[in-house]
């Protein structure tokens, strides 16, 4: 089998997309966003609880989409389970860099990570919005 | 070797770009010409030339240059006016695409003909660009617009579709070819049209190239489709219309090229087609229009469409075959489409799967998400036909299918 297509679809990646965790509604919740991508028409439904410590307490999500956004939107949900907010942030930002291909200057991801599964995705550079949906609701669910 | 293998062969080789390797070392197989189309060795060529030896603006000078530019110009729109068998070259505004064509009609045609309240008859298998453009006067100006049916079959339900005139009913406007399910639109509703005295626009950006096209013979008023749909560059679209509806019509845009003669108090406008284009138009891609219609007529659009459709009949055979896989839209006859979807995979995933195999296929909602929306899935996998393809890339393609599969649901 081809080497990019094992690159891409990782068994985690096959393993979350076929059953995505944290799938649902968060309730209760206080942030939630949507995702969307308007190329294919997946789209996604986050939402999220904020303690007033600034820990994420539970996070969950809702969509359709394929296995990359599928996958990429329950590992984030794994992830910033329990993280603060500021910690949140700088993962979105390496996980970004990330699937862009760039994996140089990541702050806190590292390759131990189950989120670097998805590092394959820098070289399909059309299906980079699958695999950062999920995160762009969450950082407009922090704005909003 | 029979007729059609070495047609194809023939073919093959005016089309460079089929002998690249796509990641280096699978052969390229090119199944989204409904998207675009790949471009022969004569319209690439010719277009070079046009910059080298021959370019300036258009209808405006005296000089060699322009004289040779502009006669290019018009030799294109001749030839389109042959290749649509309108009754004259007035009829062939040249847009930049299918695109720009509907948004013309709907714009000047409501500014002559419509008022709030008037209503418009779509469908809902339409492309985006056949929606949003009359979205506009629904929201900008009150028109109401009403969808059109289908039925199973992915037809438009001729029924229905005629239940929904009235009395403001001012113009339709449908896909002659849907670019989901491959078929073709049902003549009826043209003649629905005509008995009703309602205009009616044609979508053609799948048809044109994949049957033939006769605007008298159809019946329709208007008529749009894109260059690089047809062989030809992108940056250029033909809108068909009347004569009369478009000299009735006020003018798009304004701008040079399109004026009878300008003071600071106002300004006549030029006749047709001259009327509709305002600004230096993509004269370079009209040219090459002109050369991709001189490529088809020269292969023969007869054997084109034929080879076209044994392609298509032999994938959907095939396709229809197999379990894990649903074909869109019923058993009726498909013009160089197909939409499908994997059983359990999402159609992202078999479009990458099948790049890296070396194919190429459109995955989404194509631009058309009611339909999508209709058929209860958010994407479909497509494929579709070019004078390029042949049988055996439909077997290559079987085999990704097949691998396709396997992986995913391992
Ligand atoms: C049926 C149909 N209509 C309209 C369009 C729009 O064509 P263009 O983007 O060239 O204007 C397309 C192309 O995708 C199409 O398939």
């Amino acid at each position: 089998m081809n080497d990019l297509i094992n690159d891409l679809y990782q068994e985690i990646i096959l393993d979350h997309g076929r059953e995505p965790r944290n799938f649902g509604k968060c309730e209760p919740h206080n942030k939630s966003a949507d995702g969307h991508n308007p190329l294919c028409g997946d789209n996604l439904k986050l939402t999220f609880l904020l303690n007033d410590q600034n820990i994420i307490e539970d996070i969950k999500f809702t969509g359709e989409g394929c296995a990359i956004s599928l996958a990429s939107a329950s590992l984030m949900t794994e992830k910033l389970k329990g993280k603060k907010i500021e910690v949140a942030e700088e993962i979105f930002k390496d996980f970004t860099n990330l699937v862009s291909g760039s994996d140089e200057d990541l702050k806190v991801l590292n390759e131990e990570d189950s989120l670097y599964a998805l590092k394959g995705v820098g070289r399909f550079p059309m299906r980079v919005k699958c695999a950062t949906m999920a995160w762009h609701a969450f950082n407009q669910a922090l704005k909003d | 070797m029979d007729d059609s293998k070495t047609f194809n062969l023939n073919v093959r080789k005016d089309f460079p770009i089929l002998s690249k390797k796509i990641l280096e070392k699978k052969d390229l197989i090119y199944f989204d010409t409904a998207a675009s189309a790949q471009k022969p060795n004569t319209v690439i060529n010719e277009t070079n030339d046009f910059y080298k030896n021959h370019y300036s603006n258009v209808s405006r000078g005296v000089h060699t240059l322009s004289v040779e530019s502009t006669f290019r110009y018009e030799d294109a729109r001749k030839k389109v006016q042959k290749f649509l068998n309108a009754r004259s070259e007035n009829e062939i505004i040249f847009t930049k695409s299918a695109t720009e064509g509907i948004n013309l009609v709907a714009q000047t045609f409501y500014e002559k003909f419509m008022q709030k309240g008037d209503e418009v008859i779509l469908s809902l298998i339409e492309h985006h660009s056949n929606l949003i453009p009359w979205f506009f006067l629904r929201d900008k100006y009150g028109v109401a617009l009403k969808f059109a049916n289908i039925q199973p079959s992915g037809e438009i339900d001729i029924d229905h579709f005629e239940s929904l005139f009235t009395n403001k009913t001012k113009i339709v406007s449908l896909t002659h070819l849907s670019n989901v399910f491959g078929t073709e639109l049902n003549e009826k509703a043209i003649s629905i049209c005509k008995d009703k005295n309602v205009p009616i626009l044609l979508d053609g950006c799948q048809s044109a190239a994949h049957l033939k096209i006769d605007v008298q013979k159809l019946g329709c008023d208007f008529f749009v489709f894109s260059g690089h749909k047809t062989y030809g560059p992108a940056g250029i679209g033909v809108l068909y219309g009347t004569e009369n509806l478009l000299s009735e019509m006020p003018p798009y845009q304004g701008g040079g090229g399109m004026i009878g003669d300008v003071s600071l108090e106002g300004a006549s406008y030029a006749e047709l087609p001259a009327k509709y284009e305002a600004g230096t138009p993509p004269l370079v891609e009209a040219h090459g229009l002109g050369i991709a219609i001189d490529y088809m007529n020269k292969i023969g659009l007869d054997n084109i469409i034929e080879h076209e459709n044994e392609i298509t009949k032999y994938a959907f055979n095939k396709l229809n075959e197999i379990d894990f896989i649903k074909i869109h839209g019923g058993d009726n006859k498909r013009n160089s489409i197909i939409s499908f979807n994997i059983k359990n995979v999402h159609s992202h995933e078999v479009s990458s799967f099948l790049d890296v195999e070396g194919i190429a296929i459109r995955a989404g909602h194509h631009c058309c998400q009611p339909l999508m929306k209709h058929l209860g899935v958010n994407s479909t996998a497509r494929l579709s036909f070019g004078v390029y393809n042949s049988l055996e890339e439909v077997d290559k393609l079987v085999i990704a299918l097949h691998k396709c599969k396997e992986f995913f649901n391992k």
